[in-house]
C-alpha cells in the first residue's frame, strides 16, 4: 500500500486576542487539533467523521498547508508523497512556495459552502482557463479547448462554460468546484463537507461524481462530513474525531458493523437502520470547551464506560488489529 | 426616474424662492438700478419686473398657475436677461461657460476615480506595509478638506511660493481657432484647478471607499479561494478584487457627483477659471438672480444627466444585471 | 433612574474611547483647543475685531502681533480667535437642526416603510442630486442683506439633513431585520417602545457621528459661501477672513499671514472633527458589528 500523506502529531488551533471591548490583551487559544497522526493511502476515499466543532475542518486546512490567522500550527509535520515519488514537506514550506509548486497540482481543497467560491464577474470557462494557464502553461485558446473536453469528461453540460456563477444552481456550482479541484489531477483532494448545503438529489450527484472520478483517476479523496450516511455510501476508510483528537480509524464496513470506541458506538447506534424499529438514542452532554480542555481522555465526561485511568492520562492511538486503530483505555493494557 | 428627480429639484427651487419675502423683487431692482445706473430705460425695467414676478411666483394669480408659469419658463429655457451682461440672456451666458466646467469636471473625476480605485486596492491588499499606513494618514487628512481649501493651498504653494503655474484664467490669449498650441495652453491653465480636484479625491473619498470595499472583498469566499488555488497576488488583486469593487464604486461615484460639482464651483473662482463657477460668483456679487437661477437649473440638469449616464454603465460592469 | 445611568454609560464609553483610540484622542484634543481659543480666549481681545484700523496695517508676525496684522488694520490672531468662535457657532446650529431632522426623518422612514418611506427618500434624493451649494448661493444672494448668524446656520441645514436621514434609515432597516427586534415586536411590544428600547441605543451612536459630520459640512459650506461674498461680511467667521484676504489680494501683495492663518485653522478643524468622527465609527463598528 503506497502512502500519499503522512501527518505526525499535529497540534494547532486558533489564537485569538480577547475582544476590544474588555481592553485587556491576553491571548485565548482554542486547541482545535491536539496531537493528530494520520497516514493516507493512494487510491482510496478516506472519511473524517465527527460532530460539529470536533476539529475536522481545522485538520483539513492544516493538511492542505493553508494557515491563515488566527489558525496556527504549533507542532507536528506533514509529508506529501507525489505519484512521481517526490516527498514534499508541507509544514516546512512557506505559503509562497506552496502556492507555486504544490497547491492544485499535488493537493487540492474543496471548501465548505462552495456556493460562493466562484468569482461573480468571471465566466466558468475562465475559471478553468486561469488554472490551466497558471499550472499547465497553456494560452487562452488551448485552455478553452481543454476546458471543454474536461467538462464533458466530468459529466457537466457544455453550456456551463459560458455561464456566470449566479446563473447556475447551487448543486451545479458545487460540481463545477469539484471539477476545478480535479483539473490538474492532484494526488490528494481534501473536501470539507461537500454535501452539507445540498438537497438529497444534488448530494447524490456530488457523491457519484467524487466516487467515479476517484475510480478513474486513482487518487486519494478525503471527505470531511458530520453525516455518517455520506461515509457509509462512499468511503473506504474512516477516522472518527472528537474534541481535537482521533478516536478510531478503520475500514468503513468494520466501523459500521463493529465500532470499538464508545463514541463511535454511540454514533453508529444513533443511525436509523432498515427493519430496526427500536428508539434511536443519542449521546447526552456536549463536547468540551476547547479553550480549557479536560484532563485525561477528552471523551470521559460523556463516556458511558469510563474508568479511573481515563481522568488521569490521555490514551494514545493504538493498532488493535491490522489497520484498526483505537484511542481508548478499554483497549490498551 | 431621471425626469422625476429633475422635476422635483426644479420644484424645490421654486418653493424655496417663493418663500422669499415679497419685497425681495423690489430690492433686486433697486440694487440693479444702483449699480448699473443709466443702462436701463423704464420699459426694460418694467419688463424685468414682470419677469421677476413670474420667477418668484408673485404674479398674483392662483398658486398653481404661478407654478405652471415657472415650469414653462424653465422648460423653454427662458431665464430672462442677465444683469451682469444686460441684455444678453442668462441662458446664453451659462451655455457659453458650461463646456469649460463640464470638461474640467469630467476629466478630473475620471482621473480621480481611476487613481483612487487603484491606490485603494493596493492599500487594502498590502495593509500591513508601512507605505499604506502613510497613505491612510494622508487620506484621513485630505478627505474632510473641501476642494477649495485644497485649491487655496495649491495656489499658495505652486503659484506663489514656487511660481510655476499661472495664477488664473482659462488661457493666456483669446484663441483664433483650435490649434495644438491653444489646446496645450488650455491644458496648462487647467492643471492646477484639476489638481485641486484630483488630489483630495484620489487620496480622499475615492481612495477611502475603494480601500474599504477592497477589505470587504478580500474577506469574501471567492477571493480566499483564489489564493487557495495558487493564483499569484497581483493577478488576484486585478481579476478578483478590483473587478469586483467596480460595481459599488460606480454607485459611490454617482452619489458624489452632486458634491463634486458644488466643490468645483469655488475652485473655479479661486483660479479664475472661465466656467460656470466664476459666472455664479460674478452673478452672486451683482445680485443677478436670473443668471443664478439659470446656473442652478442647468447644473441640476447636468448632474442628473451625468448620474443617469452612469446608471447605464451598470450592466456593463455587473454580469448579474446583464444576464438576469 | 434611567436617565442617570444613561449618562453614566455615555461617560464610560467616552473615557474608554479616549484612552484607547489614538485618532479620537488626537481629534478631541484639537477640538478642545479650538473651542477654548474660539470661546474662552477670544472675549479677551484687547482690540476690537469688528472695527477697522485699530492697529497698524500689514505688519508681519512678531512678538507684539502674534500672527501679524491685516490690511484692514486688525490683529490677525484675535480676529482668528473670534472667527473660530463664530464659525463653530454656525456649524453647531446647523448640526443641531439638520442632524435631528435627519434623525427624525430616518427613523420614521425606516420604521414605517411603505409609501411614506419612498416619498421621504425621494425628497432626500432630490437634495443629493441638486448641487446644494448652488441652491444656497441662490437663496442667500436674495436675502443677504438681513442674514444673521443663527439664520445662516438654519439655512445651511436645509441642504445638510438628507445625509443623516439616509444613514439613520439604513441603520434602522438593518436593525429591523435583526432577530431581537422581531422578537420584541412579535411578543407584543408597541412600535413606540420597540423604537425606544431596542433601536435607539444603536442609532444614538451613529447620530453622534452624523452630528460631527454635519459640523464638518457646515463649516466647509459657510467658508465657501463667504468666499462668494454670501456670508455675514461685517462679522468674523473663518470664511469671511478668507473673503477679505482674497479681496485685498493678500497673496499677491505678500501679506501671506493673513490668508494662511484661516486656511491652516480650517484644515485643522476639518481634520480634528473627522478624526473624532472616524474614531467614533470605528468604536461603534466594533461593539455593534
Amino acid at each position: 500500500m503506497e502512502l500519499v500523506l503522512r501527518a505526525v502529531n499535529l497540534k494547532g488551533g486558533y489564537s485569538l486576542k480577547s475582544s476590544y471591548a474588555s481592553a485587556s490583551q491576553h491571548e485565548i487559544y482554542v486547541d482545535a487539533v491536539s496531537g493528530v497522526s494520520l497516514e493516507l493511502l493512494r487510491n482510496e476515499i478516506f472519511g473524517i467523521a465527527g460532530e460539529s466543532g470536533c476539529g475536522k475542518s481545522t485538520l483539513i486546512k492544516m493538511l492542505y498547508g493553508y494557515l491563515e490567522p488566527p489558525l496556527v500550527l504549533k507542532d507536528g509535520s506533514i509529508y506529501l508523497y507525489t505519484k512521481e515519488g517526490k516527498e514534499i514537506p508541507i509544514t516546512s514550506l512557506t505559503k509562497e512556495q506552496l502556492k507555486k509548486d504544490v497547491f492544485w497540482r499535488h493537493v487540492s481543497y474543496i471548501p465548505q459552502s462552495s456556493m460562493n467560491v466562484l468569482n461573480p464577474t468571471m465566466r466558468i470557462r475562465d475559471h478553468f482557463a486561469e488554472m490551466l494557464k497558471l499550472h499547465a502553461g497553456m494560452n487562452k485558446e488551448e485552455a478553452y479547448k481543454e476546458a471543454e473536453k474536461y467538462v464533458e469528461h466530468m459529466g457537466l453540460p457544455k453550456d456551463v462554460l459560458a455561464a456566470f456563477p449566479h446563473q447556475l444552481s447551487g448543486g451545479m456550482r458545487q460540481r463545477v468546484v469539484i471539477s476545478l479541484a480535479l483539473l490538474m489531477k492532484p494526488d490528494l483532494i481534501l473536501a470539507d463537507e461537500p454535501t452539507s448545503a445540498l438537497d438529497v438529489i444534488n448530494q447524490q450527484a456530488v457523491l457519484t461524481m467524487l466516487r467515479d472520478s476517484q475510480e478513474s483517476f486513482k487518487n486519494t479523496v478525503v471527505i470531511v462530513s458530520h453525516d455518517m450516511g455520506v461515509h457509509g455510501v462512499i468511503t473506504h476508510r474512516i477516522a472518527v474525531m472528537y474534541a481535537g483528537r482521533i478516536m478510531e480509524i478503520g475500514r468503513t464496513e468494520e466501523i459500521f458493523e463493529d465500532p470499538l470506541h464508545p463514541y463511535t458506538q454511540a454514533l453508529i447506534k444513533a443511525l436509523p437502520r432498515l427493519g430496526d424499529k427500536a428508539q434511536r438514542r443519542g449521546l447526552s452532554g456536549h463536547p468540551p470547551d476547547l479553550k480549557n480542555p479536560p484532563p485525561g481522555c477528552r471523551f470521559r465526561p460523556r463516556c458511558p464506560s469510563y474508568g479511573s485511568q481515563c481522568r488521569e492520562e490521555t490514551p494514545s492511538l493504538i493498532e488493535v488489529k491490522p489497520g484498526r486503530y483505537v484511542e481508548c483505555w478499554l483497549y490498551s493494557t | 426616474m431621471y425626469f422625476a428627480t429633475i422635476f422635483s429639484g426644479i420644484t424645490l427651487t421654486y418653493l424655496l424662492v417663493k418663500a422669499m419675502p415679497v419685497d425681495a423683487v423690489e430690492n433686486i431692482i433697486f440694487g440693479l438700478t444702483q449699480t448699473i445706473a443709466g443702462v436701463y430705460d423704464p420699459e426694460s425695467i418694467n419688463k424685468l419686473r414682470r419677469d421677476l414676478y413670474e420667477i418668484f411666483g408673485l404674479t398674483g394669480k392662483s398658486p398653481l398657475e404661478d407654478y405652471l408659469i415657472f415650469i414653462r419658463r424653465v422648460f423653454t429655457f427662458n431665464f430672462g436677461p442677465s444683469f451682469i451682461s444686460f441684455p444678453t440672456p442668462a441662458f446664453e451666458l451659462v451655455l457659453r461657460r458650461l463646456p469649460w466646467t463640464i470638461g474640467l469636471l469630467s476629466v478630473s473625476t475620471a482621473i480621480t476615480w481611476i487613481t483612487g480605485n487603484l491606490l485603494g486596492t493596493i492599500a487594502g491588499y498590502f495593509r500591513t506595509r508601512r507605505f499604506t499606513k502613510v497613505l491612510e494618514s494622508i487620506a484621513i487628512s485630505l478627505y474632510p478638506v473641501p476642494y477649495y481649501i485644497m485649491a487655496l493651498i495649491l495656489m499658495l504653494l505652486f503659484a506663489f511660493l514656487i511660481p510655476i503655474f499661472p495664477l488664473g484664467g482659462g488661457m493666456s490669449v483669446i484663441p483664433e481657432g483650435l490649434s495644438l498650441d491653444v489646446i496645450l495652453n488650455i491644458i496648462w491653465h487647467s492643471l492646477l484647478p484639476a489638481l485641486s480636484l484630483i488630489l483630495p479625491g484620489a487620496l480622499g473619498w475615492s481612495f477611502l471607499s475603494s480601500r474599504t470595499l477592497t477589505l470587504e472583498v478580500l474577506s469574501e469566499d471567492y477571493t480566499r479561494y483564489a489564493e487557495f488555488r495558487g493564483l499569484p497576488g497581483r493577478y488576484v488583486l486585478r481579476r478578483y478584487v478590483l473587478r469586483n469593487i467596480l460595481v459599488p464604486q460606480v454607485t459611490v461615484l454617482a452619489l458624489s457627483l452632486g458634491g463634486i460639482f458644488s466643490g468645483a464651483l469655488l475652485t473655479e473662482v479661486i483660479f479664475a477659471y472661465p466656467g460656470v463657477g466664476s459666472l455664479a460668483y460674478r452673478a452672486a456679487f451683482a445680485g443677478d438672480i436670473n443668471t443664478l437661477m439659470a446656473v442652478l437649473i442647468l447644473s441640476m440638469i447636468a448632474v442628473s444627466t451625468a448620474i443617469y449616464l452612469l446608471d447605464l454603465l451598470y450592466p456593463l460592469v455587473d454580469p448579474r444585471i446583464r444576464y438576469r | 433612574m434611567p436617565a442617570l445611568s444613561f449618562l453614566k454609560s455615555i461617560g464610560k464609553n467616552f473615557i474608554f474611547l479616549y484612552k484607547n483610540n489614538f485618532k479620537f484622542r488626537l481629534g478631541f484634543t484639537l477640538i478642545m483647543i479650538l473651542f477654548i481659543l474660539g470661546f474662552a480666549v477670544s472675549p479677551f481681545s484687547p482690540t476690537s475685531t469688528r472695527t477697522w484700523y485699530v492697529v497698524p496695517r500689514d505688519r508681519p508676525p512678531s512678538l507684539e502681533y502674534l500672527l501679524g496684522t491685516s490690511s484692514m488694520g486688525r490683529d490677525v490672531f484675535w480676529e482668528l480667535c473670534a472667527s473660530i468662535g463664530k464659525s463653530l457657532t454656525i456649524a453647531l446650529i446647523t448640526a443641531l437642526i439638520a442632524s435631528h431632522i435627519g434623525l427624525f426623518v430616518g427613523l420614521i422612514s425606516g420604521i414605517r416603510g411603505g409609501i411614506l418611506d419612498r416619498f421621504l427618500m425621494f425628497i432626500s434624493d432630490t437634495f443629493i442630486i441638486v448641487p446644494g451649494f448652488l441652491l444656497l448661493i441662490v437663496v442667500i444672494s436674495i436675502i443677504k442683506s438681513w442674514i444673521t448668524i443663527p439664520l445662516l446656520g438654519a439655512i445651511i441645514s436645509i441642504v445638510s439633513w438628507p445625509w443623516p436621514a439616509r444613514q439613520v434609515r439604513s441603520m434602522v432597516l438593518s436593525l429591523r431585520e435583526r432577530t431581537f427586534v422581531y422578537t420584541a415586536k412579535l411578543s407584543g411590544m408597541r412600535t413606540g417602545k420597540v423604537l425606544l428600547f431596542e433601536i435607539m441605543p444603536y442609532v444614538l451612536g451613529w447620530h453622534l457621528v452624523n452630528f460631527t459630520n454635519t459640523i464638518l459640512f457646515s463649516i466647509g459650506t459657510e467658508s465657501g459661501l463667504a468666499i462668494f461674498g454670501l456670508s455675514i461680511l461685517g462679522d468674523n467667521t473663518l470664511g469671511v477672513m478668507l473673503y477679505w484676504a482674497l479681496n485685498y489680494y493678500a497673496l499677491f501683495r505678500g501679506i501671506w499671514w493673513w490668508i494662511t492663518a484661516p486656511i491652516i485653522t480650517l484644515v485643522l478643524i476639518f481634520i480634528s472633527f473627522y478624526l473624532v468622527s472616524i474614531g467614533l465609527s470605528e468604536y461603534l463598528h466594533r461593539i455593534i458589528g
